[in-house]
């Protein structure tokens, strides 16, 4: 008897679950949802939210959208959990991630490309779709661009009659100049703080002689790369040799880590940051005057410009609700508040012609200097798309400092290049 | 009481086996299926969608045993493994044994000793990372100090022994008080009266009386040593240079992060492995304890 109550409870429960479940989906379908995962931080996220409302406010609302914006930590965690939703119904409509997630996304069949979803890109910045652009069409719609930027001290700068260095042999120059030891030789002052790796070499190796690749495949665009280039060209074997010139004025920390803190508070004159960092880092500068400028080039030859950074927005559902949401998110009103709020470049260059972007450039100048680094580069320089991105990435720090320390220019040129091409061989053996 | 020869033995086993039926599905379906997946798919070819291609035999163990980023992880891995483990032990034994007498203040210890329990691993290691954080760190601004914190690589391992440490102190802090104040009085009142005490009741009364429970601590501190991976992504990315890139940060890297399931499936069966034979040595050591 209690066998034949409990299966009756059991049937009973099961079927509320269905009917509420049933109840749920029916609900919900007045109204498509679109949700966003994303990964702006801080008074980033806030403005990114207050678009976002905007939206559900005006077009969501006459069109039967309802826009949600979830924070899922930095642009990789997004990718992380993309790769751990994928397969499942779990998800999200649209996604804002970075270079790094190219090379998953561009593999992966649960991915809706910009081209299949339709989206007049006529108006974007050509940097900004060549960066995304594969084999396959636009991967994602670039939406919080930013350029590599040279960060200094211009205060410190000014004082000793110094200015931004144009190349590395220069900079070199004033690291020397700007870096301060105490009487015990302990350095108070660095001139420069933090080691390059794959974000600032795709610029350092890619702007050399008008355009460079690291990789073959244009950087992998072209299809998975094959191998890495920066060894038969020289590419790395130069950059390397002019670096080591900072390197050699003893006014050089190789911090990986808190380089940021560290110029902010005044113990290093000068460093390499993305221009999304631009707002934070004037604001939090301890008692001097942040100055901007484009990163220094190689040599006279590097001509290429700034490879295009930041992230971009990827759709993994085909529908018009997922495309009015990324055409408005690309607007040049959109693009413009975006970009006023967090130093973000605009990708619509509608934008830059608008009033309020106009009268926002003349109060803050040093928002200018990365739109127009990047405007004014080849826009054939790209990011490099490469499997195992993240271990490449560390490994960059390491194969540097050890050469810095020692190690053989050609020795080290070497080590990276059998690091990538083992990596883009075993990726390329399990998945093509 | 006993079942020997009764029908009601194969009952109580029938009904023990239905109780355990729950966990024996969950561990099933999240522990063996997964263990089991890893094992099998580690000898073949496998893409990032997890489609299976083809067949590796032993090409994945040989292209792990090739990375020079991995043979490294475990230099880091054994370095933590050496420092940590002492250095828990000691200082967690050293709290439990200056605080196993209760008395109407030992609550103050206590209570300072038991917080590390509550708070989540996330933030102290984000707190530990402003605390650390170079030259412009908040340990140097507060004592004027120079400690370079996580920003060499020497700094870097010592302040994730620290922050492993405070970790860990909780636990193994309540698991060896407990046994100090569990030990039977008249054994303590029959050295006391043989004449030892101090120094000597300690270490040759007390603490052979807990030796299992430490023996506990050291085996719980191994393997999250060996597990570490959560703190390291919080605290040092692994850095710099690599010299905080545990096996399992490199796991997570190349693995989780990079979908690269060739290191994934015969890293996972290798530490599979390692944990599978750290158990074994451990009951077997429990087992010849409990005979004697």
């Amino acid at each position: 008897m209690k066998k034949i109550f409990s299966a009756v409870l059991l049937i009973i429960f099961l079927s509320s679950v269905h009917v509420f479940a049933a109840g749920l989906r029916e609900s919900s379908s007045a109204l498509t949802e679109v949700e966003i995962w994303h990964s702006a931080q801080g008074s980033n996220a806030e403005v990114f939210d207050s678009i976002i409302e905007t939206f559900n406010n005006t077009i969501g609302k006459e069109k039967g959208i309802v826009a949600t914006s979830i924070y899922q930590g930095k642009a990789n965690d997004v990718l992380t959990k993309i790769n751990a939703a994928s397969g499942t119904d779990s998800l999200p409509d649209i996604a804002m991630m970075d270079a790094t997630a190219a090379t998953d996304m561009n593999a992966s069949d649960y991915l809706v490309t910009i081209d299949a979803l339709g989206i007049d890109t006529s108006k974007i910045i050509e940097c900004g779709l060549s960066s995304y652009t594969s084999e396959k069409g636009l991967l994602a719609l670039p939406f919080n661009a930013s350029a590599l930027l040279y960060y200094y001290n211009k205060t410190l700068y000014d004082s000793l009659g110094l200015s931004a260095p144009e190349t590395i042999d220069q900079m070199a120059y004033v690291v020397s100049k700007t870096g301060l030891a105490g009487s015990n030789g302990k350095l108070l002052r660095v001139g420069f703080i933090g080691i390059p790796t794959t974000f600032e070499l795709s610029t350092f190796i890619g702007s050399q002689n008008g355009l460079s690749y690291m990789l073959d495949n244009r950087n992998g665009h072209d299809g998975v790369a094959t191998k890495a280039v920066f060894g038969e060209e020289g590419t790395y074997k130069t950059f390397l040799l002019e670096w080591k010139k900072v390197f050699d004025t003893g006014f050089y920390s190789t911090a990986t880590t808190g380089t940021t803190e560290e110029f902010t508070a005044g113990r290093a004159a000068a460093m390499l940051a993305s221009s999304s960092k631009l707002a934070t880092i004037i604001n939090s500068a301890e008692g001097f005057e942040v100055g901007v400028a484009s990163v220094p080039m190689v040599n006279e030859n590097a001509t290429g410009g700034t490879v295009i950074s930041g992230g971009a927005l990827f759709a993994f559902s085909d529908n018009e609700a997922v495309k009015t949401v990324l055409e408005y998110l690309v607007s040049k009103d959109v693009q413009a508040i975006w970009s006023e709020g967090t130093g973000y470049v605009p990708v619509n260059t509608e934008s830059y012609e608008t009033e309020s972007y106009r009268s926002f450039l003349k109060e803050n100048p040093l928002y200018k200097v990365a739109s127009d680094a990047l405007l004014s580069s080849n826009p054939g320089m790209t990011n490099v798309w490469v499997p195992s991105a993240y271990s490449i990435y560390y490994s960059f720090q390491t194969n540097i400092i050890n050469y810095l320390n020692g190690t053989g220019v050609d020795e080290t040129v070497s080590e990276m290049e059998s690091i990538i091409n083992s990596a883009i061989k075993t990726y390329r053996e399990q998945n093509l | 009481m006993s079942f020997k020869k009764s029908g009601k033995k194969k009952h109580f086993q029938n009904k023990a086996y239905l109780y355990l039926l729950p966990a024996l599905t969950v561990a099933a379906a999240f522990c063996w299926y997964p263990s089991v997946k890893s094992i099998v798919e580690s000898f073949l070819v496998v893409n990032q969608g997890g489609k299976v291609i083809g067949f590796a035999a032993f090409d994945n163990y040989r292209r792990l045993f090739s990375d020079q980023a991995f043979l490294h992880s475990i230099k880091v891995s054994v370095t933590f493994i050496l420092l940590f483990v002492p250095a828990n032990t000691f200082v967690t034994l050293l709290a439990a044994s200056l605080t196993r007498r209760p008395s109407r203040l030992s609550f103050i210890p206590e209570y300072i000793f038991f917080t590390p329990v509550a708070v989540s691993l996330s933030a102290y290691s984000l707190l530990m990372s402003d605390i650390f954080r170079g030259e412009a760190s908040v340990l140097n601004n507060l004592f004027s100090t120079a400690f370079s914190g996580i920003t060499t690589p020497a700094g870097a391992m010592a302040v994730l022994v620290i922050l492993g440490i405070f970790l860990d102190f909780g636990l193994d802090y309540i698991l060896l008080m407990c046994a100090f104040r569990s030990i039977d009085r008249s054994v303590i009142e029959a050295a006391r009266m043989d004449g030892a005490g101090g120094w000597r009741l300690y270490w040759c009364v007390e603490v052979p009386m807990i030796k299992n429970t430490v023996l506990v601590t050291i085996f719980l501190a191994l393997k999250d040593a060996l597990l570490i991976s959560a703190p390291i992504i919080i605290l040092t990315e692994g850095g710099p240079y690599r010299s905080t890139e545990t096996i399992m940060f490199y796991y997570y890297t190349e693995a989780f992060r990079s979908g690269n399931r060739a290191v994934q499936n015969a890293l996972a069966s290798i530490v599979l492995l390692i944990a599978g034979a750290g158990m074994t040595v451990y009951s077997i050591f429990k087992r010849k304890k409990e005979a004697l």
